[in-house]
């Protein structure tokens, strides 16, 4: 179900984005990224952030409307443009879980720059990669 | 041998570039394709003239030390500049013999900027297009004014010779009282001077110095043609013109350069929402600008700006938290007064204010420079 909610969401937003990804020449994190995060058995394969930057905080969703992960102790360091998202989450058994996300920011110059890395929880891990939609 | 690159500066390259004297004009920082440590001398026949904005490109023939003929691109300024300088479609002709100094591109094409034109069968100097300002009255003209002595911020009267404000005294936003060395378009001498500019975020800045260094080509203004929202609409070659709609209490600032965009400001006391019909809060290049008068000053609150453009020359960041707060003092007929207060607290750590001024370009229209008229 939940794979198929993710798809589904994921046809809407390729239809109202199409193909074209918008220019973006602020905060270089904020905005929606759309990727995988690879060999994840509880939430799955693929996975959607929403990052915005409020002037002190960079805040978000990750699979909002699927999981509906909020981000936690977000960092961006422009010193290589290395990033750093955590999330707590719950398994299907309902229990805890906090996802670590360790990244660098790839082609920053370009509207459809991406994010690549690792994440991990309490017991798996795997690469994580994700471009700017 | 009739092609040679010129890989030691020589002295002789030297002193035809200082007698071309060209102050550049350009839509976009010529640095950033460019490389002025790789200068060229070029000499061949004229292929082609392609007489578009937003830059002229002469192609031509050229043979290399192996006898291959080759065909060079040669990028010069807009038809705008060129015309100012002398120029015109015809001045030069496919068939036509000419030597052309100038610099190569960075990524090692078959192009350069032409920073001089000769031309072979007489020898005359062709390129000799100046663009600095014209000299200031030598007494200043008083201020025009409306019948209630507001002043006029547009054209001097009903029906009075056309007009329009160009030539910035200052063409990339520092911080008042900063003195850093930059080109024209904001491209900084020393890349150390880069967190003296205004008091960027960490973020804003390491993003100002990677802009910075890449000799701003990613500046979506030179790649794709974007709106010069913002403080750049009066930091450009080609100026702006005030239309004054007093019956509905607005103004439209009409934007030489870029794709020859407007802007409207509303002194009609309507909020920053809502304006146009339908977007509300929809962020926009040029944000919302509603006015008043503060004595003989017009002060300007824009909000509601979107991110997808470089609001100045140089590519200092902003976010849609951008507030820029505008006044302009028409000081005397000739001259505009411009400050600006920038408040971001996505990408500043305080307030900050730029000022500068523009001068009255009397008797003309406003260029008309349409970017996108050469892009795909």
């Amino acid at each position: 179900m939940r794979a198929f909610a993710f798809i589904l969401a994921l046809s809407f937003a390729t239809l109202l984005g199409g193909s074209q990804v918008a220019a973006q020449e602020g905060h270089p994190l904020k905005g929606s990224w759309l990727g995988t995060w690879a060999g994840n058995k509880i939430h799955g394969n693929d996975v959607l952030v929403v990052l915005n930057w409020d002037g002190k905080n960079i805040t978000g969703m990750i699979n909002p409307g699927t999981d509906n992960m909020a981000v936690k102790n977000a960092t961006l360091n422009p010193d290589g443009w290395v990033v750093h998202l955590e999330a707590d989450a719950k398994d299907k058994s309902g229990a805890a879980l906090t996802y670590v996300i360790d990244g660098k920011i790839e082609d920053l110059r370009l509207p459809n720059r991406s994010i690549t890395g690792t994440w991990k929880n309490q017991r798996e891990s795997g690469v994580f990669k994700v471009g700017r939609q | 041998m009739r092609f040679r690159l010129v890989r030691v500066f020589a002295p002789a390259l030297a002193v035809s570039v200082l007698a071309a004297a060209v102050t550049v004009a350009a839509h976009h920082e010529i640095l950033a394709k460019f490389d002025d440590k790789k200068p060229l001398t070029l000499t061949g026949v004229v292929t082609l003239v392609d007489w578009r904005n937003p830059h002229v490109h002469v192609f031509m023939d050229v043979r290399d030390q192996k006898s291959q003929m080759l065909n060079w691109a040669i990028e010069l300024e807009s038809p705008i500049d060129l015309q100012r300088g002398g120029w015109n479609k015809d001045s030069l002709k496919p068939g036509d013999s000419i030597t052309v100094e100038g610099m190569a591109a960075r990524n090692g094409s078959r192009q350069a900027w032409g920073k001089s034109v000769v031309l072979g069968n007489t020898g005359r100097r062709i390129l000799t297009a100046s663009f600095a300002a014209p000299p200031p009255p030598l007494s200043p003209r008083p201020t025009p004014r409306w019948p209630d002595r507001q002043p006029r911020l547009g054209a001097a009267a009903a029906g009075a010779a056309p007009g329009y404000w160009a030539y910035p005294s200052s063409t990339a936003l520092v911080e008042n009282g900063v003195n850093v060395p930059m080109s024209t378009y904001g491209l900084l001498q020393n890349i150390a001077d880069a967190s003296k500019v205004a008091p960027l975020q960490p973020w804003a800045r390491a993003l100002y110095i990677e802009r910075q260094r890449r000799f701003l080509q990613d500046d979506p203004m030179y790649l794709n043609c974007k709106p010069p929202g913002g403080p750049r609409q009066f930091e450009l070659p080609y100026g702006v013109q005030f239309v004054e709609d007093r019956e509905h209490q607005r103004i439209f600032v009409l934007i030489g350069s870029g794709n020859s965009n407007y802007r409207i400001i509303y002194s009609d006391g309507r909020g920053q929402k809502g304006q146009v019909g339908g977007d509300d809060d929809n962020p926009l290049y040029y944000g919302r600008s509603v006015a008043k008068w503060d004595g003989d000053t017009f002060v300007v609150d824009t909000t509601g700006f979107n991110e997808d453009f470089w609001f100045t020359n140089g590519g200092l960041p902003h976010t849609d938290q951008l507030r820029l707060v505008e006044r302009f003092s028409r000081t005397d007929f000739d001259t505009m007064k411009y400050d600006v207060t920038i408040e971001d607290q996505g990408a500043y750590t305080r307030p900050w204010t730029s000022s500068s001024t523009l001068r009255w370009v009397a008797g003309e229209d406003l260029p008309r420079h349409i970017c996108q008229e050469n892009r795909s």
